[in-house]
């Protein structure tokens, strides 16, 4: 840019178009990263084994659909147990992380108390570890709780990984929501609890969601807490038990790929109806 | 009910990080029932603090407010019958302009049918009937403004506190509100505190104003009485647009008497006034209170440096000869420019002296007898 301005051999519009253009070859290429896995895991899912094998090589242009691959699943694994295993600490760890977050982002903006700085820096501090650093000790402290292969304790784990997160989020967050709005509600007569459901949840809205939505993608694709957690087959939650599957003799890649898009579905699905949520709330944690 | 305020040696402090700051300095003051108050002063001088803990939003570090007979230091704001419109409006973005404006009697469990006809009524006085049904982000500055002002009074409050209300509206709206809120101060039945750091709003509003510096009183005025015998050389230069010229002059004895003697004039004060015969005093006078010519009691010469054209009337901005800035305000300077040297006069009865200490010694008119008493008459009592 700076170059070519200053000799004028490019002209604005010229300029104007490369950058264009390497805009959209980089969106591109990223987008052949992103797309290509998901379109191959789609593919194998829908076509029987023989079909995508056909012929001794891997047919990747779907001919002939069938829903072979998703009977086999509900026919000869606990693929139904595993999603709802998934599904119930998933939901259980969602709503528990988001409401310390709300709690504690409400606490720290709101109130002054000693050591209120160490607490916000040490919450910080804690979302740098990698779960796996945590996973030995909680299993630990499940162990002698006698908590172990129990959701309670699958779910408590999942929050203690996206809580700090999710905090720091919704402090972030309730920064940026006017004191005066719960001060005119006071004045108004309303008590604290009374401005906090009336004034500050429905305003804090995105945030919470952005929040509820980060819990809920930590929690769903988790696999190393669930591993520790959970020892007893019934309770594994669905990214264990569909990583156990290829040692199976009867399970193979269609069948791998089925569950992989079945575990898909649900993040899918949010992305697609709470984005607008998402974005709001991530710009204001400076993440965008 | 509308209710008096009474502040008794009020005094709030901050600490942050072991340093306390006093923003509200021992004061003391008295606000008579149904009046229309306003806190005026600098940013910074104690204004929005002091209305705050009228509020109950803050605690007095010491000293008491009272509500009429009550007692209201340490009640909460929910239990203080008061309404405030804030500086940044505060509407609930996430409710309609109908439910912004009954929030506070949905609250205190007004009916439905109820609720409606109050909002109705509050937004017919204030012209906002179409945008009831709107959301708060489709209204423009002023009728939002409106629609916090219709939030506060539609609860019938005791006290009505308004916190720099109009500091983020262009100036034709902060006029057309202006006359709006002292029509409302007519009709309701509420004492009103208006928060300002803009002179103009304290002096065309206000039954009695309240200028503070540093958390301290400066003067309690109507505000009349404010412009024509300002206590102190600061009260002066605040209230007025453009602000008092003050002069340092000196004081020398004459043979006439004793006379001020400044930069390019000389002026003698008859004798038995109570002013210093000896040391320096500031003169104080105010930019319209100047005639261009020399035929004045008193004559002073103004280097022009900018003219400032307002249609009938002109601000004329000049140096004396020893770089005091002053400023004039005439409708016979139209052909003055930069450069110009102006001859200007002033009679003595329109001007102040000042001590060193920035106290007024002396009002012009007092010598010109007519008045005896500087202090006085005023509802507000420091």
């Amino acid at each position: 840019m700076a170059t070519s301005t200053g000799r004028g051999l490019v002209s604005h519009d010229t300029q104007k178009r490369l950058q264009r253009i390497a805009v959209y070859l980089t969106a591109l290429l990223i987008s052949v990263f992103t797309i290509v896995p998901v379109y191959v895991m789609v593919v194998i899912a829908i076509q029987s084994p023989a079909t995508t094998f056909a012929g001794g090589r891997v047919n990747l242009l779907p001919t002939e659909p069938s829903l072979r691959n998703f009977l086999v699943l509900l026919g000869s694994t606990d693929t139904v147990r595993y999603f709802v295993n998934s599904l119930v600490v998933t939901l259980g760890s969602t709503v528990l992380s988001t409401t310390i977050a709300v709690a504690a982002g409400y606490g720290l903006t709101r109130f002054d108390f000693t050591g209120k700085s160490l607490a916000a820096r040490a919450v910080l501090f804690s979302y740098m570890f990698s779960p796996i650093v945590l996973a030995i000790p909680l299993y630990v402290v499940f162990s002698t709780l006698g908590l172990l292969n129990s959701h309670f304790a699958l779910t408590l784990a999942l929050t203690a990984i996206s809580a700090p997160f999710c905090i720091w989020l919704m402090w972030q967050y309730f920064q940026t929501v006017p004191i005066a709005l719960e001060e005119s509600a006071w004045v108004r007569g309303a008590s604290r609890w009374r401005t906090v459901r009336d004034v500050v949840l429905p305003v804090a809205r995105p945030g919470y969601i952005s929040a509820a939505i980060f819990a809920f993608a930590v929690a769903w694709n988790d696999f190393t807490m669930a591993r520790v957690v959970m020892s007893r087959d019934e309770m594994y939650t669905i990214t264990v038990g569909a990583s156990l599957f290829l040692d199976r003799v009867n399970i193979g890649w269609g069948e791998t790929m089925a569950v992989s898009l079945l575990i898909s579905i649900p993040p899918f699905l949010i992305a697609l109806f709470l984005q607008r949520y998402l974005l709001q709330g991530f710009s204001v944690g400076g993440l965008e | 009910m509308a209710t008096s305020i009474h502040l008794d040696t009020v005094r709030k402090e901050f600490r942050t990080l072991g340093n306390t700051h006093v923003a509200v300095d021992d004061l003391s003051l008295d606000i008579p029932e149904g009046s229309f108050t306003t806190f005026v002063g600098p940013s910074g001088c104690g204004k929005t603090t002091t209305l705050r803990m009228l509020a109950g939003l803050e605690t007095p570090t010491s000293g008491t407010v009272s509500f009429g007979d009550e007692d209201v230091t340490d009640l909460p704001p929910q239990e203080r019958n008061v309404s405030m419109v804030f500086q940044s409006i505060a509407l609930y973005p996430h409710m309609s302009v109908r439910e912004n404006i009954g929030y506070g009697l949905k609250v205190h469990g007004v009916p439905k049918a109820e609720r409606d006809e109050r909002i109705d009524e509050a937004a017919a006085v204030l012209q906002i009937e179409e945008q009831l049904e709107k959301m708060p982000a489709e209204l423009s500055g002023g009728q939002q403004q409106r629609v916090a002002l219709g939030g506060a009074f539609v609860q019938d409050p005791d006290v009505l506190l308004l916190d720099e209300p109009m500091s983020d509206l262009d100036a034709k709206l902060k006029s057309d509100l202006r006359v709006e809120i002292q029509r409302l101060h007519q009709e309701l039945d509420t004492t009103v505190v208006y928060v300002t750091h803009d002179q103009t709003e304290a002096m065309t509003m206000s039954d009695h104003v309240v200028l503070l510096r540093d958390g301290e009183l400066a003067q309690v005025d109507p505000p009349k009485q404010l412009f024509d015998y300002p206590n102190s050389e600061y009260v002066a230069q605040f209230i007025g647009m453009p602000s008092t010229n003050v002069v340092d002059c000196a004081v020398e004895a004459g043979d006439g008497g004793t006379a001020l003697v400044g930069p390019g004039f000389e002026l003698s004060l008859p004798a038995g006034i109570d002013a210093p015969t000896a040391g320096r005093v500031r003169l104080g006078i105010r930019p319209q209170y100047l005639d261009v010519g020399s035929d004045g009691a008193c004559r002073l010469s103004v280097d022009v440096e900018v003219v400032e054209t307002l249609g009938t009337e002109s601000v004329v901005h000049g140096r004396l000869e020893d770089g005091t800035s002053f400023d004039v305000v005439s409708d016979a300077v139209d052909d003055a420019v930069a450069g110009d040297r102006l001859d200007v006069s002033f009679d003595l009865a329109n001007a102040f002296v000042f001590g060193e200490d920035g106290e007024t010694i002396l009002f012009g008119s007092e010598r010109a007898g007519e008045r005896s008493s500087p202090a006085g008459a005023g509802g507000v009592t420091p």
